[in-house]
């Protein structure tokens, strides 16, 4: 159990690594010098050295990366050239709040519809609620997301003008507003995600009812529904939550394209226009906290699977 | 066995002494048109204990089911009669059946580490039935589960109540189910193969203990198993079944010291001289369900079998205590 922790621990520390590296040279390798684009069209040698000097880029690259490291670790990412704005408050206490709140509200609508149409299908199975909820989810698979946002967009937001169709409120501000401006956007997103959840409860609880514990359950007269819902769908949640855990990179991905069509400030829409406008530490800071958001949610949903496995718990 | 007896005296005696507890008659059932169990008659008087014996394949398991109400389902084709304590089971309504379910009709499993519920705590597990048919508080529950825990053999109950099913041995597994079946004190008992998934030492002591459960509770047993000897040795009376039919059915010493059916006697004589019961007794196997001889479906590997026996069904016989299916006996 122990070294099974350490073994987790020690290849989260490699992945952040890897990610450090990677998005150190990311800055090293895009094109342009930095000193030159922070100081303008208009400069001195003298002011050229001197920047170079006070940002160290005199120095061996591997103490470059130490410093970056060192300042990126205690949250001094740097100022944008652009808006002027402290990209740790930008990215961490303006951005990923709202990336966060898409992605889990669209995680739950993804659930609520996808695990009864999942369940609903494996029990009954080849009838026309299976074949529907079978189409719908691989519809909503092969669907694309950000075409599915232009069309809800369109019908709900411009033509019959019942949602909002950009910006986001938090929804920790004002409740209902927050969901309305959401509503779109997760559904947009979540589509993706239902048909997925309804195809892994449907196979599970297919392969679960056919366990000799569901016999068990029913000659002890447990009623069925309470089979289903209590001792077969309690089984099928640990498969669920590897899926969605192997899908937390589709759901990121997913999220940067919905927030560019709804404009929503998230990562996403950070990252885009740090893009646009050439904003490489801004871009890297991006990069950086989008890693560690994939490995803080990996080690969570980890967690999840062990506390629902109770095969996986350690004895008391 | 003090607590035994005050809960018995919650259940209603409807059955007299004389009326069967079970009365099977005629019973048949279908699968995609194959005749998984064939007219099979049979009777259990409360407190007798009944084996069914045969190979595999025989349609032991199915009846067992379809006895405690688990193949009601559109596919499943039934004819003929199951009553028990003079309630048409057949005709039960879902509802009905359900209150029966792990109440009155109790069912062992053959593997309990498949048959118990990994993510729930055998002490839920246990308490299940007592609150549904029971009606017991949470903590009424609690305190019951640990009686029955204790009364199957279970050492420190208190603290195995909140393990997890893989927390425990296989024997420990089986004797959790032991309990799950016998919870409600129920008055028929089945137990399909309740030890060979069991570790050959410990098979003995688990046979043992669910027999002196059985009798402590005065509840009637129909026992699923493939060994004669055993069975003949464990039930009062023996129910030999071959092919979805009961072939011969009678006191348990007469099955075994003088058996009337060709089968049977191919079942004993393989017993005898190999000191041990082995799955295929007899040369050949079970003919598939979709190609049964039309006579006796025991024809193809009887040794005795005349031209009547493939052409022909025989009817089972009464012979004294018991029922034989052969057209020749000795
Ligand atoms: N779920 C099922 N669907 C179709 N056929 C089945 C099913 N379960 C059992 N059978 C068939 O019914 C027959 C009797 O099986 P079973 O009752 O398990 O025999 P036994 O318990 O005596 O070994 C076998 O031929 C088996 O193939
Ligand atoms: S009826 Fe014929 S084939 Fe069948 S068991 Fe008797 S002798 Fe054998
Ligand atoms: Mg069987």
């Amino acid at each position: 159990m122990w070294q099974a922790t350490f073994t987790k621990l020690g290849q989260t520390l490699l992945v952040l690594l890897l990610v450090s590296v990677a998005s150190f040279s990311f800055l090293k390798l895009a094109p342009g010098d930095p000193v030159t684009i922070m100081l303008g069209s208009d400069y001195s040698k003298a002011s050229y050295d001197q920047l170079t000097q006070e940002l160290g880029l005199d120095q061996p690259v591997i103490v470059q990366y130490g410093h970056w490291l060192a300042n990126f670790v205690q949250g001094d990412w740097g100022t944008s050239y652009i808006t002027n704005q402290n990209i740790f408050e930008l990215a961490v206490f303006q951005a990923l709040p709202v990336t966060l709140t898409l992605a889990a509200f669209s995680l739950l609508i993804a659930l609520v519809i996808g695990i009864p149409t999942g369940v609903m299908a494996a029990l009954y199975r080849n009838s026309w609620v299976d074949v529907l909820a079978t189409t719908l989810a691989i519809g909503g698979n092969a669907f694309p997301s950000f075409y599915l946002g232009i069309i809800l967009i369109w019908v709900f937001g411009v033509g019959l003008g019942w949602f909002p169709t950009l910006g986001f409120v938090a929804p920790w501000d004002d409740f209902w507003q927050g969901m309305w401006h959401l509503a779109l956007p997760a559904i947009t997103l979540g589509a993706w995600y239902v048909g997925l959840i309804a195809r892994i409860t449907r196979s599970s609880l297919l392969e679960v009812m056919g366990q000799p514990y569901i016999l068990a359950a029913k000659a002890r007269g447990e009623p069925g529904w309470r089979v289903v819902w209590v001792h077969g769908m309690r089984n099928v949640l640990m498969p669920l939550v590897t899926v969605i855990g192997l899908q937390l990179g589709g759901m990121l991905r997913g999220a940067v394209m919905t927030e560019v069509v709804f404009s929503l400030p998230g990562l996403g829409m950070m990252i885009t226009s740090a893009v646009l406008n050439r904003e490489y530490i801004v871009i890297q800071a991006g990069i950086m906290l989008t890693g560690v958001l994939f490995v803080v949610l990996n080690l969570m949903v980890d967690q999840t699977y062990q506390f629902l496995d109770p095969r996986l718990r350690r004895r008391k | 066995m003090n607590q035994v007896s005050v809960l018995a005296q919650n259940i209603p005696v409807e059955s007299s002494a004389e009326a069967p507890l079970l009365e099977v008659r005629d019973f048949s059932l279908r699968r995609k048109k194959a005749t998984v169990l064939d007219r099979i008659t049979l009777s259990l008087n409360p407190g007798e204990t009944l084996g069914l014996i045969g190979e595999s394949g025989a349609g032991k398991s199915t009846l067992a089911m379809a006895l405690i109400g688990l193949l009601r389902a559109p596919e499943v084709e039934i004819e003929g009669s199951l009553r028990f304590r003079g309630t048409e089971l057949t005709a039960l309504k879902e509802a009905d059946f359900r209150r029966l379910r792990g109440n009155k009709i109790g069912l062992i499993f053959q593997d309990a580490t498949a048959a118990l519920n990994p993510c729930f705590t055998v002490g839920k597990q246990i308490a299940e039935p007592l609150r549904r048919h029971l009606g017991l508080s949470a903590s009424a529950c609690r305190a019951r589960a640990v009686e029955l825990m204790q009364s199957v053999g279970i050492p420190e109950p208190r603290l195995r109540l909140d393990a997890y099913p893989h927390e425990l041995s296989g024997g420990m597994q089986q004797r959790v189910m032991i309990a799950i079946a016998l919870a409600c004190n129920p008055e028929l008992l089945l137990a399909d193969e309740p030890t060979s998934a069991l570790d050959v030492t410990i098979q003995a002591q688990i046979m043992e203990l669910i027999l002196d459960r059985v009798r402590a509770l005065n509840s009637s047993a129909i026992f699923v198993l493939h060994d004669l000897a055993l069975g003949a040795q464990v039930c009062d009376r023996i129910a030999v079944m071959y092919a979805g039919q009961i072939v011969e059915e009678g006191p348990s010493e007469c099955v075994l010291n003088a058996p009337l059916h060709p089968y049977t006697q191919g079942l004993k004589s393989c017993v005898v001289e190999l000191g041990m019961p082995t799955l295929t007794p007899i040369p050949g196997q079970i003919p598939p369900l979709d190609a049964m001889p039309n006579g006796c479906r025991f024809a193809p590997r009887c040794p005795k079998a005349q031209a009547i026996c493939g052409e022909q069904r025989p009817e089972a016989h009464t012979r004294d205590e018991r029922q034989v299916a052969c057209w020749f006996i000795d």
